[in-house]
């Protein structure tokens, strides 16, 4: 490991929305994340999990600055790209890559899969002319199990699994450092899940890329990130070495979390004690005082509804947000 | 073993009539449900498992015709029924919930007026009655302050309690049987798990049958006492839980097992997928559905297909098996 290719600092985007129950609609501020920190080393996964609406996707697009952030920094590759301008970003466009979770609207269907996947080297100026192209988009294509003779088609005529190659194909094409993969395998059948993973993992081993890996899935998670962060309403409540973080839970909420998760094995499923959580997640807009997962914690106390905790390192690089824990020791 | 059988299916065939085709999404099912168990659905998108239960309940559009040599529910055959026959059955002796909870309530109207409506049309019951009796069932699924409830409008309520709404109309007649379309797939994991507990409960108090849908080996595993893996539109292999799980017959059960990123493991193992995609069942292959993505795969394999065998109380269907019965 030769030092942090992104890192992120108390990251914050609130998104402007209208207050529909205001009869001047007045706005307010969804604070879809809220002071996110984290680093990502060089050829390494950094799996990001959480619920829906957790603000998983939303720390994944602001890192690529598909959306501006409201305040924090971002550096990547020691440079702080946070607050760049379209202009100024746009060379390090090539470098950060984002594959999407739903293969059938993120391609568009009135292209042809050369196009998809030519397209980026024409913007970026990797080719200089369309022979070299051609050659290039063969080489992408071939290089996630397609055949030269896809090209020509359309994405439509393609699978699910195939489609999410074609997105794949288009991601390398720049030859990125980075990579975001929001839910990538979630729309797909469990045997093609497989199959998009280890094309995933064959390419970090072979280029070196760094991963941002965002799933709700805790099993995909672990399987393929050295590091992961749990989010729990626009903050991370707990990150650390995935081993030690799937073996010593800290966090309440990444321990019920877990529990939810049926394992696929009949046995176990007898045997384990979950923790089912009441109620709902707390809407964005209106997030409780304090720390956000306190209103469905078990182990919540007066000190909860008063303060956040922050972030602290428990032990050797294994961090959690909770009360609990910073009493203790 | 029909003798208690609940539902009894044999040879379904349902097949849509597309502008380019014929899709053939069940070729040949044989299937039984037992009063009270807990039968598991599982296969990857297409294989037809939904199909099989929506011929069942007949709810399948105009462009599908559906053919079987049986298809009795509690003795009455569903294959003569009349549309007033079955809407007679509908929500009253069948009781279904399905995957999406934002697009199964009608928007319109409360929770309290499509709560009441099977208790209303089935059980003859008067407004206060049906009334009393909706707030029940939506106390039995853990919807607090229930009179209040009654009166709001699905918007008002989260994707997990719409799907407690949808299970108390379901469970509101109780039926002999429910069939659960991939009831948690649009669920988080923590709305999933009080969801499975709730149908789990129900099931107990209830006795009704089950009949749960899912391409998730992990919610089988939690719930289901017997399982039907099914692909390309026939079964591969059926049998209880435990045996599926430890000690799968079918290739492709072992291949679907083989794909799923275990939980529990700390060991770094690469994950085995299972190559190339599904059939077109639009020109199904000759004989077993799985050959061209089975390692095992003989000659006779893509000529015949192979029948469900019994082997040790166990069914699947597999050439290996076969071969193995008659050597």
């Amino acid at each position: 490991m030769n030092g942090e290719l992104l890192k992120i600092s108390d990251l914050k985007m609130y998104f402007r929305v209208r207050d529909v129950s205001s009869w001047l609609g007045a706005h307010r501020s969804l604070k879809a994340v809220d002071g996110v920190s984290f680093g990502i080393g060089r050829g390494r996964t950094f799996g990001l999990v959480g619920e829906s609406g957790c603000g998983k996707t939303t720390v994944g697009r602001t890192a690529l600055r598909l959306y501006r952030p409201t305040d924090g920094s971002i550096i990547f590759d020691g440079a702080d790209i946070a607050g760049l301008s379209d202009k100024e970003f746009f060379p390090y466009r090539r470098k950060m890559q984002m594959i999407f979770q739903d293969p059938f609207t993120s391609l568009d269907p009135r292209q042809t899969v050369g196009d998809i996947i030519g397209t980026p080297l024409t913007v970026h100026h990797l080719v200089s002319n369309r022979s070299e192209r051609a050659e290039r988009v063969k080489e992408l294509i071939n290089m996630v199990g397609l055949r030269s003779d896809h090209i020509g088609r359309y994405p439509h005529e393609f699978s699910g699994g195939q489609r999410q190659r074609i997105g794949i194909a288009r991601a390398l094409a720049t030859m990125p450092e980075f990579i975001v993969c929001d839910e990538p395998v979630s729309a797909l059948d469990v045997s093609i899940q497989a199959q998009i993973i280890n094309l995933l993992e064959e390419f970090q081993e072979k280029f070196g890329i760094t991963y941002l890996f965002i799933s709700h899935d805790l099993s995909v998670v672990r399987h393929i990130s050295h590091r992961v962060g749990v989010m729990y309403l626009g903050r991370l409540v707990e990150a650390g070495e995935v081993n030690e973080l799937y073996e010593n839970m800290l966090h309440p909420y990444t321990k019920s979390l877990m529990s939810a998760v049926p394992a696929a094995d009949p046995e176990a499923a007898k045997t384990r004690r979950r923790i089912i959580l009441e109620g709902d997640v707390p809407s964005p807009l209106d997030p409780p005082s304090g720390c956000p997962f306190r209103t469905r914690c078990r182990e919540a106390s007066a000190v909860c509804a008063e303060q956040t905790p922050p972030l602290v390192d428990v032990r050797s690089g294994h961090m959690a947000a909770c009360h609990k824990l910073s009493i203790k020791g | 073993m029909s003798g208690d059988a609940l539902l009894h299916i044999k040879n379904l065939r349902t097949s849509f009539l597309m502008s380019d085709g014929v899709v053939q999404a069940v070729r040949g099912v044989d299937l039984s449900v037992k009063r009270g168990e807990f039968l598991g659905i599982v296969g990857e998108s297409g294989c037809g498992k939904s199909v099989t239960m929506l011929s069942v309940m007949g709810l399948l559009p105009d462009n599908a015709a559906i053919k079987a040599d049986t298809l009795t529910f509690d003795g009455k055959d569903l294959l003569s029924a009349s549309p007033r026959e079955m809407r007679s059955i509908h929500g009253d002796e069948i009781g279904m919930i399905f995957q999406d909870p934002m697009t199964s309530l009608d928007p319109l109207f409360t929770i309290g007026n499509q709560l009441m409506e099977p208790l209303r049309i089935h059980r003859k019951m008067s407004a206060s009655e049906a009334e009393r009796r909706a707030a029940e069932t939506l106390e039995m699924v853990g919807i607090s302050s229930p009179a209040q409830r009654l009166k709001q409008y699905p918007h008002e309520f989260s994707g997990g309690m719409r799907q407690r709404v949808m299970i108390a109309i379901a469970m509101s007649c109780s039926p002999k049987l429910l069939i659960a379309d991939e009831p948690t797939t649009a669920l988080d994991v923590t709305i999933q798990a009080q969801i499975l507990e709730l149908m789990k409960d129900m099931k107990e108090k209830s006795g009704t049958a089950v009949v749960l849908i899912t391409h998730d080996l992990g919610v089988i595993a939690s719930v289901c006492s017997r399982v039907v893996v099914m692909y390309g539109g026939l079964i591969m292999e059926e049998g209880e839980c435990g045996d599926i799980f430890y000690d799968p017959l079918h290739p492709y059960t072992k291949g679907l097992l083989a794909s799923v990123s275990g939980m529990g493991s700390g060991e770094k193992k690469k994950l085995v997928p299972i190559p190339g995609s599904p059939p077109d069942l639009m020109n199904p292959p000759d004989g077993c559905p799985f050959a061209a993505r089975c390692a095992f795969a003989m000659k006779i394999c893509a000529a015949a297909t192979p029948k469900l065998t019994n082997r040790g109380g166990r069914l699947a269907a597999c050439w290996m098996l076969r071969r193995k019965l008659t050597a």
